[in-house]
């Protein structure tokens, strides 16, 4: 007859405290792998806009950057911009240039495409339609989430680089041509890949699609 | 060797990336924003800490106390804000930088202006008596180096007596006066002899700095500096036709 032994509470103790660790470290395992657990993802058809004209949705690994565009600001920035997306230029394009909480920027269309990522010369890229001028005189307030277009050292060589701003950038105003703002998905942005070490990024995230929403 | 490889290859691996917009816009480190909200939108900035700049190093600025950046700053603000923003524009001046005891290589300077990364170092210690004027001193080079093509030396030099000869540097000479003559013989100050680019600054500011009437007096009685006036005011208004003097 087998002897049944009854656990002390000390015993008790120790078995709950092992299965709770045990869900725990399963848990954060997943919480940690998973980086967009916690991250809404906006659906652009279900929120009403004053200007749907305007409206951009830009898809990264975390969900939808909801952006409007102002015309009216820069308007043949606008216009260039409208018209990479339309064509679906940024498909697949890196977010080459990562700083932690600050800044994101992508576009370059020559060195920044999956499958055929330039490390060397990625930044540097250009659409193929030319440089645009700057569009820097009306003002306009760098405010978390704006969207402005990337340049070179000078001014009047915008191309098809743009950034994103996830601080007040109050200087970059008379910069650097804007071109919107994030209306939703900051969240999004923050979790795009980064290096702590580098602006530029090894293995970067990529933009899955960027499409107007009419 | 290998050692020391290592360690700096681990000290770059731990240092984290901290995107300072202000030098990234214009290079310099250690600025802080100090007034970005003006008519003209000149930025303003100040050095929190002793900087450091130039390829070899050999421009250093120091960082100023509160009060002496806030005294100077209503000095430099008034100046600065007779110039429109379209004007800047057009000569490319947007970053003002306040700091003091400002030197190349060891030499003492007002400022230094810098039309391609739109900035203008000011040492806010300069003398008292020439302070104001010599802003717009440097606020001329700003324009000289945005529109070389404007100001010819050649032309500039046949304004002098013939025997004149400039020094062959702005700082190969030891008049470096900035008192105005009072008999003036086609010079402002003793500084004006130094170099043409020094002599037309010197003249601008001046332009800038005197009242119409005193100037319309020092061109009636000095045939050299009438036409030097004349030049600048006619190379100003080319850049921009709408800049009043």
């Amino acid at each position: 007859m087998i002897k049944k032994i009854k656990a002390t509470t000390a015993e008790k103790i120790i078995f709950y405290f092992l299965i709770l660790l045990a869900i725990l470290t399963f848990s954060t395992f997943f919480i940690i792998k998973n980086k967009c657990l916690f991250v809404k993802n906006y659906d652009p058809q279900k929120i009403n806009f004053d200007k749907p004209n305007n409206i951009a949705i830009l898809n990264a690994t975390c969900g939808n950057v909801i952006i409007e565009l102002y015309p009216n600001v820069s308007p043949n920035s606008v216009k260039r911009f409208k018209k990479l997306i339309i064509s679906g230029a940024y498909k697949d394009i890196a977010f080459h240039r990562v700083i932690e909480n600050k800044l994101i920027q992508a576009g370059d269309l020559e060195f920044g495409r999956k499958g055929s990522l330039n490390y060397g010369k990625i930044g540097t890229g250009k659409s193929g339609l030319g440089s645009i001028k700057s569009e820097v005189d009306n003002k306009f307030d760098y405010k978390k989430g704006s969207v402005g277009l990337a340049r070179t050292f000078r001014n009047d060589t915008e191309d098809s680089q743009f950034f994103i701003v996830l601080q007040d950038e109050p200087l970059f105003e008379g910069e650097y041509t804007p071109v919107g703002r994030v209306l939703y998905g900051l969240e999004v942005l923050k979790k795009i890949k980064y290096q702590r070490h580098s602006e530029y990024i090894l293995r970067p995230d990529f933009i899955n699609s960027f499409k107007m929403l009419n | 060797m290998i050692i020391l490889r290592l360690i700096l290859l681990i000290f770059i691996w731990i240092t984290p990336v901290y995107g300072n917009s202000i030098y990234n816009l214009i290079k310099i480190p250690n600025l802080e924003i100090y007034e970005i909200n003006t008519e003209n939108r000149l930025r303003y900035l100040y050095a929190k800490s002793s900087f450091r700049l130039g390829v070899q190093k050999n421009i250093i600025c120091e960082n100023s106390n509160k009060k002496d950046l806030d005294n100077k700053y209503n000095l430099i603000y008034k100046n600065l804000n007779k110039y429109s923003y379209n004007f800047l524009k057009k000569i490319n001046l947007k970053y003002i930088v306040l700091c003091e005891n400002l030197s190349i290589s060891g030499i003492n300077a007002a400022g230094i202006p810098d039309n391609v990364m739109k900035t203008l170092i000011l040492d806010v210690k300069f003398e008292q008596k020439y302070f104001e004027r010599v802003i717009h001193h440097e606020v001329f080079h700003i324009i000289n180096d945005q529109h070389k093509e404007l100001f010819n030396n050649n032309e500039w030099k046949k304004f002098n007596d013939s025997q004149f000869r400039y020094a062959k540097c702005s700082t190969c000479t030891e008049n470096l006066g900035l008192d105005k003559y009072e008999n003036t013989k086609g010079f402002f100050t003793e500084y004006s002899k130094s170099t043409v680019s020094e002599d037309m600054a010197e003249v601008y500011s001046h332009l800038i700095y005197l009242d119409a009437e005193k100037i319309k007096q020092i061109q009636k009685l000095d045939k050299i500096l009438n036409k030097k006036i004349s030049y600048i005011k006619n190379k100003i208004q080319i850049i921009d036709s709408s800049f009043k003097f």
